[in-house]
């Protein structure tokens, strides 16, 4: 019994002894964490750029944990942060900006620099992806993922329906006579389809400068009305809701839920998130074209909105923890870095020097398909909130409403006009709520 | 005097039954009644996501699910998916177990092929079902395409039919736990009594109705409480690969509607508020089948 006892007891002093090098190794570096919702390939390209990090800093160890997708991390940082275990440093996607805004919990990273005394020059990012994190003119987190919608089109089905395959419809009028065309010569059996269907409704009023809510699109004060039921948002659903009842478009599901029909060629066109290049490319066996997204004519030119995600800074930390922070985010914004995760990822790179490095080397005349987001993004007008994108506390929820609104219309449950009015009057009531709980 | 003899099975050590409980008591309480208790206050109040504020807002919770046209067309795509998985799945179960408890050649086979859906996680099963219904890839809209004519890309587009699809696979996983209950309580079944009813002429229809079915009530009850737990609770997984809770939330049903009010949309008022009402569902049903299934249920040898 006693030999037992002490065995045990040594087993644990054993086990204590195998853990304690780690932390010994760690001590004299500033430890950071960063908690992020890249995975596969994405992850793999995030753990090398850790691991280069680490190797160029000394007196850094940055752990980075993938900690689920963007709403688990989004969970996991709220829970954490109310339990005070919060990390350093956290990626949060586009939707929960006006969250991460109004938690209390961040420091803005326009403030950083003047925090540990360093100057930096916020000119080097580009613009439209800085102008969809700012508030006032000033950047609350940093860009990191960033990404926006385009049209995807199949260019063997382009030629096979007699349609010249370098000549992608730009309005909307044009992609429903190629629709037709595409129809009626038996190359498909229906022609269009979404990715995001909610999202695809926000780029529609962003890129045609129409505010999608109230409150400058909730930039210049918390947002309390949605607009997306008015003229435009109905001529653009009743626009849909025809595609849909001619055949043309047909409903493929939310997220990436339509790919597979685009790259198995059941449909010939798509309009996706840019990040979904390199999976189409490698997915089908034809000619993949891309092109801007569709236009109503008559409307003003406003600019496709950016989508993925940012990074947040925690408030509340040690001056070195801060320091070492900013010495990844600085790191980030590095010529190289921001090129090697344009290639591995197909995201934007944030700086302008890394599009000009990317352009000096020719990489977009290899695959003309990544310059279309670039252009697309970097043509549009910049100086509107309606052209920068929506900003509201409940988006999460708002954009499925608007999923859902797209999806009664086109199966012909609601009318447009019905679906949307039944949208925006839940839309407002949790806009109001927001704003009584976050004033 | 049976106070006396209970008092002396630990002679000299009163309180040790109690120490040898409390630490089963403790996780208990830990892990389950105090979060209940946690999410039933919580159900009276709104909260930001980070908690920075935190509102009394008396029963609006409550009375603004019951007013939510998506909280009734949650509940009721709840009652028709539990119905369905109780209802078809047990029946489709005992007539699976009946066949299987025939003496037939190769019946270990069959009975092995039948019960391994069980040893499925939910998120396998979700994917299975989920690969095989897929709109544009998938086998079944492929071969119900050739059957019918036309490329149905809306086969999970249309809500009725993505319940059924999210049902069907819900019952399949099930089949194998249900299966192997009816087999054992099939193979306690006398085989006088169902020989003695032969022999007063009773044929094999009226031989299952009066002796068998009568004799499986303690199954079938059991079954029937495990099957609507299933139900509620455990569809999680299957319904997050197979469809998010749609298409236009028809297959949100309660469970996966308080994951996303909770998780997703960070409103723990609601969720609580949620969570509270599928509890007193939950309760209220248990009761009732316990109450009236137990009355009912012959345990007789």
């Amino acid at each position: 019994m006693k030999v037992r006892q002490w065995l045990l007891i040594g087993l644990v002093w054993t086990l204590g002894a195998c853990l304690a090098p780690q932390s010994v190794l760690a001590a004299g570096k500033v430890e950071i964490t960063w908690w992020h919702a890249m995975s596969g390939n994405n992850g793999k390209v995030v753990d090398g750029i850790v691991k280069d990090f680490n190797a160029a800093h000394p007196g850094i160890e940055l752990k980075a944990l993938y900690t689920g997708n963007y709403p688990e991390t989004m969970t996991k940082y709220i829970t954490a942060y109310r339990a005070k275990t919060a990390p350093n440093l956290v990626q949060a996607y586009e939707v929960g900006t006006q969250q991460m805004l109004s938690s209390g919990a961040i420091v803005p990273v326009y403030q950083i620099p003047g925090m540990v005394g360093e100057k930096w020059d916020w000119a080097q990012y580009v613009i439209p992806i800085t102008h969809y994190y700012s508030t006032a003119g000033n950047l609350w987190s940093m860009p990191f993922n960033s990404s926006t919608a385009m049209l995807y089109y199949n260019k063997d089905l382009f030629a096979k329906a007699g349609l010249d395959p370098n000549k992608p419809p730009t309005t909307w009028e044009e992609l429903e006579a190629d629709g037709k065309k595409l129809l009626q010569t038996g190359a498909v059996k229906h022609v269009l389809s979404f990715g995001w269907p909610g999202w695809v409704l926000e780029q529609s009023f962003a890129t045609h400068n129409q505010l999608f809510a109230n409150h400058e699109n909730g930039r210049s004060g918390l947002a309390t009305k949605v607009l997306f039921n008015g003229a435009f948002g109905n001529m653009v659903l009743n626009t849909w809701t025809r595609l849909a009842k001619e055949g043309i478009f047909i409903y493929g599901g939310p997220e990436y839920s339509a790919n597979s029909a685009f790259e198995s060629g059941q449909i010939a066109m798509l309009i996706q998130s840019t990040s979904s290049l390199k999976g189409i490319e490698k997915g089908s066996q034809f000619k993949v074209g891309t092109t801007f997204l569709p236009r109503f004519e008559g409307y003003p030119r406003g600019n496709s909105v950016i989508g993925g995600a940012s990074l947040w800074v925690t408030k509340g930390q040690s001056k070195e923890q801060l320091r070492a922070v900013w010495a990844f985010l600085k790191y980030l914004a590095g010529t190289n870095i921001a090129v090697d995760w344009h290639k591995g990822t197909g995201y934007f790179p944030a700086v302008n020097s890394a599009v000009q490095a990317l352009l000096a080397e020719g990489w977009f005349t290899q695959d003309q398909n990544y310059l279309t987001a670039f252009l697309q993004v970097l043509s549009g007008r910049r100086d509107t909130a309606a052209a920068t994108g929506v900003r509201m506390g409940p988006f999460v929820q708002i954009r499925e409403l608007e999923r859902t609104a797209i999806e009664k219309s086109v199966s012909g449950q609601l009318s447009p006009k019905a679906a949307l009015d039944e949208a925006a009057r839940k839309a407002d009531q949790l806009l109001a709520d927001f704003a009584q709980m976050n004033h | 005097m049976a106070n006396v003899v209970e008092e002396e099975r630990f002679p000299g050590h009163p309180l040790l039954p109690y120490a040898l409980i409390l630490p089963s008591v403790a996780v208990i309480v830990v892990f389950l009644v105090v979060p209940f208790l946690q999410s039933v206050e919580q159900s009276f109040f709104a909260t930001t996501a980070f908690g920075t504020k935190t509102l009394f807002v008396g029963l609006r919770n409550y009375t603004r699910l019951f007013a939510a046209e998506d909280f009734r067309a949650s509940a009721l795509a709840t009652l028709l998916f539990s119905a369905f998985v109780m209802v078809i799945g047990l029946s489709f179960s005992l007539a699976v177990a009946h066949l299987l408890n025939q003496k037939i050649r190769g019946q270990g086979f069959y009975q092995v092929a039948l019960i391994w859906t069980y040893a499925l996680s939910p998120a396998v099963a979700g994917a299975i079902w989920a690969l095989m219904f897929a709109p544009a890839t998938g086998i079944v809209p492929f071969v119900v395409g050739k059957l019918f004519g036309g490329y149905l890309l809306n086969w999970m587009a249309n809500g009725s039919l993505a319940l059924l699809v999210v049902s069907v696979a819900a019952t399949w996983k099930m089949l194998g736990y249900n299966i192997v209950f009816f087999l054992a309580g099939l193979q306690n079944i006398p085989e006088e009594f169902v020989d003695a009813a032969r022999v007063d002429g009773a044929g094999p229809w009226r031989t299952f109705w009066d002796i068998t079915f009568p004799m499986l009530s303690p199954t079938t009850t059991f079954l029937l409480f495990v099957n609507m737990i299933y139900a509620f609770f455990q569809v999680f997984g299957l319904i997050d690969i197979m469809t998010h809770g749609g298409p236009g939330d028809a297959t949100n049903i309660l469970i996966y509607k308080l994951y996303r009010d909770a998780f997703l949309y960070l409103d723990a008022g609601t969720a609580s508020a949620e969570s509270c009402i599928v509890f007193v569902v939950i309760s209220v049903a248990a009761i009732i089948q316990l109450h009236y299934a137990t009355r009912k249920a012959i345990y007789a040898r």
